[in-house]
């Protein structure tokens, strides 16, 4: 049990390090060209698909990092069970249920 | 495309500082959306503005980097089973008109009054709403904190969803049956405050949780999906104009991607009612930091006379108090999820020595 949850820490760290490598590859590119890239992407009409673009690649980058940062660093969602929510006090049936006879041979 | 970037000269010198700011509030802002599904934006605007981006550059970049971040935060709520797609989707449909009639409304109030107008318009927005709405989600989060029960669903909304008016439509993961007519208004005034003080999800989450009957948990999240819809829409509008800064954008989003998924774990670790908590607390010390600014438009609009001294100095306060409405937000998130894990590691600790 211990063996199967290093080795899943260990592949959590070893996502970490490449999520954030490729993330700082990305930032360094566009920051390198800053100026450039800015100008480009703020041309307006089509160009408009780049910022979009960017963005997303970034998010997907950024983001499958940042969270596995977290996880490394031991904050995990904690899994509760899903509470019901209290609902309103059931009316009680306005009749009772009718006395039925039973026979037994 | 006329209205090219670099012809009006409307992008800024990136220093360390102006860095190191961004990303910050980005972080916190973030954090604040993933625990609540909104909030965040309202105070990266004016910081943006405050380091000397245009208006326009300011709400677009803002706008490119809101979308992504709810698209990761609604994406990691959703694992979590807290996401109602369809009420998201049903939800930001509505919005989008909201989003049309808020514009409109703006473009009136900005021919008629002019630029103080609008901007008064605005504030007085943020107060009102703000005020009743964010005042009547803290009394609600107070209240329920104090009973046992737990968090029922509201009223209004046991009444709303009896009513059989078809279409009605079954939201699974919230598990309510309701009408398409009342969930209609509710997207509307989200998109129309949306467009009014940019922050949609101020009415949108209450009004899933109170007129829907949604629990917060599912509405805060479901609220990410709309915020992605709207902000992703809005991004292509702005972007088609030139006016995103991407550098800008991608330093928010930056901090916010780490925030959005720590606020998303967050909810894991608290009791529902912290999301109204927080929620409360924000909306309203930011309809205070939005009412310190009201003098100096109705100073502008001529109604009334204030010393120039005094008007600038509300301004400041006005900025540092939005601030503190985050700040403070993000201390109550932390604090509870720091309160979450303690407990949680004690019922571990009681549970190992059960087994001993």
């Amino acid at each position: 049990m211990a063996v199967k949850s290093e080795v899943k820490k260990k592949k959590i760290v070893i996502q970490t390090i490449m999520y954030g490598a490729i993330t700082a590859a990305l930032y360094a590119a566009v920051f390198s060209f800053a100026n450039p890239i800015t100008e480009l992407f703020s041309r307006g009409g089509f160009y408009a698909a780049l910022p979009i673009a960017t963005v997303f690649v970034f998010s997907f980058a950024h983001g499958a990092f940042t969270s596995n940062l977290w996880s490394v660093l031991g904050i995990v969602a904690i899994t509760k069970r899903p509470t019901e929510r209290p609902t309103v006090s059931v009316p009680r049936p306005t009749q009772r249920p009718r006395a039925r006879l039973r026979m037994s041979a | 495309m006329t209205d090219h970037a670099l012809e009006a000269v409307k992008f800024i010198d990136l220093t360390w500082m102006n860095v190191s700011f961004l990303f910050i509030v980005g972080f916190i802002g973030g954090l604040v959306s993933g625990f609540i599904g909104s909030g965040g934006a309202f105070v990266l605007t004016p910081a943006m503005m405050s380091l000397g981006v245009p208006a326009a550059v300011a709400v677009a970049s803002n706008m490119c980097h809101k979308f992504p971040k709810a698209m990761v935060g609604a994406y990691k709520r959703f694992k979590y089973g807290q996401v109602d797609l369809k009420l998201g989707v049903v939800m930001a449909a509505s919005a989008t008109v909201g989003v049309q009639a808020g514009i409109k409304i703006q473009e009136m109030i900005l021919t008629k009054w002019g630029e103080a107008g609008s901007n008064l318009y605005v504030s007085l927005s943020f107060v009102v709403v703000l005020l009743f709405v964010g005042g009547y989600v803290f009394y609600d989060a107070w209240k329920s904190s104090k009973s046992e029960g737990g968090d029922p669903v509201p009223k209004l909304a046991r009444r709303l969803q009896a009513i059989n008016l078809p279409p009605m439509i079954h939201f699974k993961t919230a598990n309510l049956t309701i009408s398409l007519w009342f969930t209609i208004p509710v997207g509307f005034a989200t998109g129309l405050l949306a467009a009014t003080i940019a922050v949609g999800g101020f009415v949108g989450v209450p009004g899933m949780i109170y007129v829907i009957g949604a629990s917060g948990l599912i509405s805060s999240a479901s609220e990410l999906v709309i915020a992605f819809l709207m902000g992703l829409g809005g991004t292509v509008k702005w972007a088609m104009h030139g006016m995103v800064d991407i550098r800008l954008t991608l330093i928010i989003l930056a901090g916010s991607l780490l925030g959005v998924q720590l606020g998303a774990i967050g909810t894991t670790y608290v009791k529902e009612n912290m999301i109204k908590v927080v929620m409360g607390t924000i909306m309203l010390i930011v309809a205070v930091s939005r009412a310190l600014a009201v003098p100096q438009y109705l100073t502008q609009l001529g109604l009334m006379s204030a010393d120039q001294t005094l008007l600038s100095i509300l301004d400041m306060v006005s900025f540092a108090t939005m601030c503190l409405a985050l700040a403070i937000g993000a201390v109550i998130i932390i604090g509870g999820m720091i309160k979450g894990k303690r407990a949680e590691l004690a019922a571990q600790m009681a549970e190992s020595y059960e087994h001993v």
